[in-house]
């Protein structure tokens, strides 16, 4: 489900290139909970993106849901992340001004086809609600929520769209340890289910849950 | 993203800055409202003006010129050879000549069925033309005729729509007299006259007998000042009292359209005549007048807009700013920096449609309340009408698409840095 082959990247930084992935080799399989290791600043989140679609400025290869990313267009970018991909990340990243219901119905609605009626959109967001045990919290905004609360409802946005692939980005940072395990838990699931998780942190619960344990260490994955 | 989702993300952004929305829609409807205020009143007076001055675009009416070239021109006297000749003229439909009655005409009495109060003593002279029937046939009442009674009778006259209105409005007030009835009413009552008698004692004729005069009908094709009989009736008194016809006073030109009348008048001008611009010059500079106030208004009420799209602009770049990261996931999410720009766009465009509504409802109260105030402080004046507003559908759909389009507008640059938010760099 994701393939990526040599990709490198670098950022600049006044007048010098900085490496920051030096021919990245990397496959996720369906099923597969891969939890890449790496220090801060090291480029777990940089590699995360380029895998999600998000950044198109690197080297090398990257084929994601069956897709070659080099040779889509903006929308089909976007359409990739719409129906294929699902992230979740360490700030949880919710709409503040919408409800629970309404953050996990997103993905339905930016939906390029937008065939599936709101009132459709509204009953499969509160099952995905419903799967993280949030379906009580539907109608409240995310500043009313708990960290694990909003986090879980950004599980269950990245879901919302039956995706093939996650990538979460530091999911437990703001967790404590019971609700991280929880989330962690949830993840392993999910990788059951069939999914191909991609999971960058630092932190030593989610390696113990991943199928596969991957350290980036200066631009390289070992 | 459908149209749908556009809406959708469009609206929940209002939603979730509820206070930015109603400063922003607060500012495109006190656009709208004056918007629609200010064009709304040019209209309405501009319809008042056109009642106080009458003027029909097609009508051109010649008069014999002041200093005549008829000799080197072969024009000057307005005769039938002239009448027949202007008929000819190139985008002419019509030409009725008028001719002064030159036999003086008094009336002693009130009309007969009329109850006003006639001061005691008083006579009015009544200046008269002739004009001939085609000028007036379509003001003339139902079943009127205007002819002239040769055998005897009372001699049809039509008179200025207008005249009643100042008679009702100044000389009745201000001698307590009745007010006339309203204007198709009053035709067919009869005005006994005598024809000869003039209030001047040396202008009155040797021989004076009594008529009556039947009104006919009431038109904007006769000055204010004048009563229009029948062409016949007029040279048949100039028989009876031996006044000879040297050609006629004037003769009415109606254009087949409005764009013919120039090239009319200058074909006048080329047969030697000169073209009576008093009335139509009036009209035109009232319409002037009106229009240009109108403009001013409507001017100052689109920059009302522009400035609230202004308005709307720099909220909209502030909250884009304060944005980026729900910009940024949108785009994580599927969107793409199209949706991202329609978004925005769509945001300001219902700003400035809820502004509009809003505004073109409060510019119609206000000016409903303006008319409520003028009738309470202003007097009652000849055609004062009674709504100093037009209110055609056109003034409302302006209202409320010219605050949204300039919202719009304003919200072009805010779109275009919310479409050039980068999600990798930014979520990061």
């Amino acid at each position: 489900m994701i393939s990526l082959r040599g990709v490198t990247k670098s950022f600049r930084d006044a007048d010098r290139e900085v490496p920051v992935l030096r021919g990245v080799d990397l496959d996720v399989a369906p099923g597969e909970l891969v939890a890449i290791v790496g220090a801060s600043g090291s480029g777990k989140s940089t590699l995360l993106y380029v895998a999600g679609a998000l950044d198109l400025d690197f080297g090398g290869e990257a084929v994601v849901a069956g897709r070659s990313l080099r040779g889509l267009s903006t929308a089909e970018r976007a359409d990739l992340r719409n129906r294929f991909l699902g992230f979740v990340f360490q700030s949880f990243n919710l709409l503040p001004g919408l409800s629970a219901l309404e953050n996990v119905m997103l993905p339905g609605i930016l939906r390029r086809d937008g065939a599936e009626p709101v009132a459709a959109l509204r009953t499969r967001a509160g099952d995905a609600l419903a799967r993280v045990g949030l379906s009580a919290q539907a109608a409240a905004r995310p500043g009313r929520l708990s960290g694990g609360e909003r986090q879980r409802v950004a599980i269950a946005r990245a879901l919302f769209a039956r995706p093939a692939v996650l990538l979460a980005d530091e999911p437990t940072g703001n967790l404590d340890a019971v609700t991280g395990e929880a989330i962690i838990r949830l993840f392993a699931d999910l990788a059951r289910e069939g999914l191909s998780v991609l999971v960058v942190t630092h932190e030593e619960r989610v390696s113990r849950a991943a199928t596969r344990v991957l350290h980036l260490a200066d631009g390289r994955l070992g | 993203m459908k149209a749908r989702g556009l809406l959708w993300l469009a609206l929940a952004n209002v939603r979730a800055d509820r206070r930015g929305a109603l400063v922003n829609a607060g500012a495109a409807t006190v656009g709208a409202a004056a918007l629609a205020f200010f064009l709304a009143l040019g209209l309405g007076v501009g319809d008042a003006a056109r009642r106080m001055f009458p003027a029909d675009a097609r009508l051109v009416d010649v008069v014999p010129a002041g200093v005549s070239l008829s000799g080197v021109l072969g024009g000057g006297q307005l005769d039938d050879a002239a009448v027949a000749r202007l008929r000819e003229a190139p985008g002419v439909a019509d030409a009725w000549p008028r001719l002064s009655l030159r036999v003086p005409v008094a009336a002693p009495r009130p009309p007969e069925g009329l109850q006003v109060n006639w001061p005691p003593g008083m006579t009015v002279q009544i200046p008269v033309v002739g004009v001939a029937p085609g000028l007036l046939a379509p003001d003339l009442g139902p079943g009127a005729r205007f002819e002239d009674p040769a055998g005897g009778g009372a001699i049809p006259v039509v008179i200025s729509r207008r005249i009643l209105e100042i008679y009702d409005k100044t000389i009745a007030p201000a001698w307590n007299v009745r007010r006339l009835p309203p204007g198709l009413s009053l035709v067919g009552i009869e005005l006994p006259v005598k024809i000869g008698l003039s209030i001047v004692p040396q202008k009155t004729e040797d021989r004076v007998y009594d008529a009556r005069l039947r009104l006919a009908g009431l038109s904007d094709r006769i000055p204010v000042y004048l009563a229009a009989m029948p062409l016949d009736t007029v040279r048949r008194l100039h028989r009876e009292y031996g006044k000879q016809d040297a050609g006629y006073t004037q003769v009415t030109v109606l254009a087949r359209r409005p764009d013919d009348v120039p090239g009319i008048a200058a074909a006048v001008r080329r047969m030697g005549f000169s073209v009576d611009e008093g009335d139509r010059a009036a009209a035109e500079r009232v319409g002037t007048v009106v229009a240009v106030t109108t403009g001013a208004l409507a001017v100052v009420a689109v920059v009302m807009c522009g400035l609230a799209a202004l308005a709307i602009a720099q909220s909209l770049s502030a909250s884009v700013r304060a944005r980026v990261r729900e910009i940024a996931i949108l785009e994580a999410l599927g969107a793409t920096p199209a949706d991202v720009r329609l978004v925005v766009l769509a945001e300001a465009a219902l700003l400035g449609l809820a502004g509009g509504v809003l505004g073109a409802a409060l510019g119609r109260l206000a000016a409903i309340g303006a008319d409520r105030v003028a009738a309470r402080l202003l007097p009652d004046f000849p055609f004062r009408p009674e709504t100093f507003f037009g209110w055609p559908a056109w003034i409302a759909l302006l209202a409320v698409t010219v605050p949204a389009l300039a919202a719009v507008l304003g919200a072009l640059a805010p779109a275009a840095t919310a479409a050039r938010v980068d999600p990798a760099r930014t979520i990061s």
